[in-house]
């Protein structure tokens, strides 16, 4: 028994806990009364993927249904890797310490572009053929992957059956409905795949190929086995009824997101003109507050978790945020839980419930200004003024606060030397409001970090066409940053650009890159969103031998008429509107958020109903 | 405030749980029990509980005891089987009862074990001439840096036989807030002593003893 192999070198590895399952919350079945096999895959380590909001909520969904059982699995840490690769242990999921080999479904969630060799590695370390055209006829071991890189999947399409596109809810249930009926008719694996291809959110990559230019850009997308041209993503029409887990796997050992967490709403109001969230998870939706605080209540009666955590892209969006937080503030007060609010602006709220935050409230204030002048806050539609970063700072300072954070982007498009400098005059107006406030925190001084991340233009955003800063320039403007702080009041630090740059190029990179990451795989690349695991000069190899210039996905200005690798995903937001956003960015001017006005982005038009 | 204890098995995958680990999971297991466990009044109430033994990740035990305090009177059966229902696999409380003696009380503890082993005459001849051996080195890391201690003096064995593959043994070791010994020293001292290959295995807590060998209560 593959327990006992595991077992035996347990003990030799780091916190051990993470690879024996039998945490509170984890859902054993018996086996012989299964139809379906699901091994919810996380291509990284259980502290991080068990964190991860979106498993939680699949996990639980799946297995309300008798007859389907879905397990956990995440990579090993390098210290168990070897001890498998040793032992011939190959990988297995969590409940049933069962090989995810003989699983019917093997399903990844993309949420990082760091994250594709671990996909590769776990397949391997799994036992399952890495490229999809050398698995089996037989139906069984489909491979599939969901989240938000799957927006541009292109470069992960060789090592796929399936890609599912937007939210998973419903059409995950819907794929294991025709598996299971089809496994039935001792159907293939190709049968299967042509008619999951007919599902609305499934896309089939295998039965799509690309015809390329002489300068390298998309001549063609042709579509066979009767596939559609054009595959949309799944969407949920109603939050409220729309499952939520009434508990989670509790783990043992210390995760990054130890907590019980409630989704709040999907979708963003803002149209923040950098951020892919903001557009790929549109519509907006919200679930009511009462909502909100039953599931609330129901989780963390059932995990025994003592804090909670509203998930959202931003709270303070919701319609009913004041009584919500009421509400919640009045059960998790009384319940002696902590109730943690990222996402949160804390500028419109009434003063009492403000209060009431405060006494919960204890990490730092971060602000993310993302531009230094207002000019570019205007180009990136962060429709936040240097007032209410002020206004914001002056309440926290009076509140006891004596160090803000703030997070900037570098390399955004239009940027010049002025916007640099700017974000060191900002810090230093924040300094100088400090010491102008009569009741501000004694013999502190005030302390500004400056966290600056290299801009990565990402598909289904207005700045899906722009080029991203090559290096020289970066480190020009750093260099620049380093120079305009003059005072140790503030801190500088910075985002590896080496990390931004193999980021846009596998956020918008084609077909032609899996070659590529294959490649840096088998020169043992792997955790590359692991600082002490990033080998920049081994992915650099790798594109070389596979004759890719990454320029040409990272420096190039993409055309608007251009056929972009996503064109054929439709994420409603249709491509003249992100063209028409591109446009008003570089007039400098900004886009109201869906609340005061439509933009007319098509969603609502596809969607079939008004979002507000 | 009443307080209360509790004796609880550790077995199968928790063995896996860390002493860290398990402090975070009692935690959770209170508040799922929904038991009305006794915070502390200060600036950041807490739950107050405390285990009186750490054991080592990797061991079982049959006898780890977690001292807590409720707010009202309730029938012992209930406080057990209220968190027996919300428990860990491989966790189970056997007894709850009042903190009749003070954790100072405790004194040594029992543990048994297995030397899983293919040559097994020959382990269990070394492992009888190691404990029939005037004094047993080990090297202990202190604080203060690296230290050879003897601890045949503070080692008592219960019984020592041989199996169809493996060599068990049972003995008495120092625990408690002066002296802590694990039998991993005594198993690390006997590799030093060997090189026949052998495995240990079901390291076990079975009692928390008083110095006159009493159980601890």
């Amino acid at each position: 028994m593959l327990k006992d192999k595991i077992e035996k070198h347990l003990l030799e590895v780091q916190k051990p806990s993470r690879y024996i399952g039998g945490e509170v919350g984890s859902i054993i079945k018996d086996k012989s009364k299964i139809d379906v096999r699901f091994a919810f895959c996380f291509p990284d380590t259980y502290d991080i993927g068990m964190s991860h909001l979106g498993m939680k909520i699949l996990y639980s969904l799946t297995n309300e249904r008798e007859n389907y059982w879905c397990e956990r699995c995440f990579a090993p840490g390098e210290d168990f890797e070897a001890v498998m690769r040793e032992n011939d242990i190959p990988l297995y999921a969590l409940e049933s310490l069962d090989p995810i080999k003989d699983f019917d479904f093997i399903g990844f969630t993309m949420q990082y572009e760091l994250s594709y060799t671990n996909v590769i590695n776990m397949l391997d370390l799994a036992g399952i053929p890495v490229f999809a055209k050398d698995r089996t006829a037989e139906l069984t071991q489909i491979v599939i992957a969901g989240g938000p890189c799957v927006c541009n999947p292109e470069p992960l399409a060789d090592f796929f059956d399936i890609f599912v596109l937007g939210e998973g809810e419903e059409v995950n249930l819907e794929l294991m409905d025709l598996y299971a009926e089809m496994k039935k008719q001792g159907a293939s694996r190709m049968d299967f795949l042509r008619k999951a291809a007919q599902i609305e959110g499934v896309y089939v990559p295998q039965f799509y190929s690309f015809t390329y230019k002489s300068d390298g850009t998309i001549e063609k997308l042709n579509a066979s086995e009767g596939a559609p041209e054009v595959i949309r993503k799944r969407i949920i029409r109603d939050m409220d009824s729309s499952y939520y887990p009434k508990n989670f796997v509790v783990p043992f050992t210390e995760i990054v997101q130890d907590r019980a967490s409630v989704e709040v709403l999907r979708g963003c109001i803002r149209g923040c003109r950098f951020c892919q969230a903001g557009f790929i998870y549109r519509p907006f939706r919200e679930k009511h507050a009462d909502t909100v605080v039953d599931q609330t209540k129901c989780l963390c009666e059932n995990t025994g978790y003592d804090e909670v955590s509203l998930a959202s892209l931003s709270t303070s969006d919701h319609s009913e945020i004041d009584p919500m937080l009421t509400k919640l503030l009045d059960y998790t007060v009384s319940e002696k839980i902590n109730l943690s609010l990222p996402s949160l602006r804390v500028d419109n709220f009434s003063e009492s419930l403000l209060e009431k935050i405060k006494r919960v409230r204890k990490s730092g204030l971060t602000f993310a200004a993302e531009g230094g002048t207002q000019r570019l806050r205007d180009v990136i539609n962060k429709n936040v003024s240097e007032e209410e970063i002020m206004n914001t700072c002056r309440i926290a300072f009076e509140g006891g606060y004596s160090s803000v954070k703030l997070y900037f982007m570098m390399g955004l498009p239009t940027e010049t030397d002025e916007d640099i400098v700017g974000i060191a005059e900002l810090a230093n107006r924040i300094i100088d409001l400090f010491y102008s406030i009569e009741n501000r925190p004694k013999g502190r001084g005030v302390q500004i970090s400056i966290s600056c991340a290299t801009f990565v233009p990402k598909p289904f955003t207005p700045f899906q066409f722009e080029p991203q800063d090559t290096r020289e320039m970066i480190e020009h403007k750093q260099k620049l940053l380093l120079d305009s702080v003059k005072t140790k009041k503030v801190k500088v630090s910075y985002h590896n650009p080496d990390v931004s740059m193999l980021e846009v190029i596998l956020a918008k990179g084609d077909r032609r890159l899996c070659k590529a990451v294959y490649t840096a795989w088998k020169m043992g690349c792997k955790f590359d969103s692991w600082e002490e695991y990033f080998h920049f000069d081994k992915w650099m190899e790798a594109f070389k031998e596979c004759g890719i210039d990454t320029s040409f996905y990272a420096n190039r200005r993409f055309e608007y008429d251009e056929i972009l690798s996503w064109d054929h995903l439709d994420y409603l937001v249709s491509k003249e509107f992100l063209i028409r956003e591109n446009k008003t960015a570089h007039q400098s001017k900004t886009t109201p958020n869906c609340r005061l006005r439509c933009s007319g982005c098509g969603v609502n038009k596809k969607v079939g109903r008004e979002c507000f | 405030m009443i307080r209360v204890r509790a004796t609880f098995e550790k077995c199968g995958r928790a063995k896996y749980i860390s002493h860290l680990d398990l402090n975070r999971c009692m935690l959770r297991t209170f508040r799922r029990s929904r038991l009305p466990i006794w915070y502390t009044e200060g600036f950041n109430p807490h739950p107050y509980y405390s285990f009186a033994l750490a054991l080592s990740l990797g061991f079982e035990s049959s006898c780890e005891i977690l001292d807590f305090n409720l707010n009202e009177e309730l029938p012992f059966d209930e406080i057990r089987d209220k968190l027996n229902a919300v428990m860990p696999e491989g966790m189970r409380i056997v007894k709850v009862a009042e903190q009749k003696q003070k954790i100072t009380a405790i004194a040594k503890a029992e543990y048994s074990f297995s030397l899983v082993s293919d040559e097994t005459d020959r382990l269990f001849a070394t492992v009888q001439e190691l404990i029939a051996s005037p004094e047993i080195l080990i090297e202990k890391k202190t604080k203060k840096g690296i230290k050879t201690v003897d601890i045949k003096p503070d080692m008592e064995i219960l019984s020592c036989e041989k199996g169809d593959n493996s060599v068990n043994v049972s003995m008495y070791l120092p625990a408690g807030t002066q002296t802590n010994y694990n039998p991993t020293l005594f198993i690390e001292a006997l590799k030093k002593a060997t090189d026949i290959a052998f495995e240990p295995k079901n390291i076990r807590r079975i009692a928390i003893l008083c110095a006159d060998n009493s159980v601890f209560d």
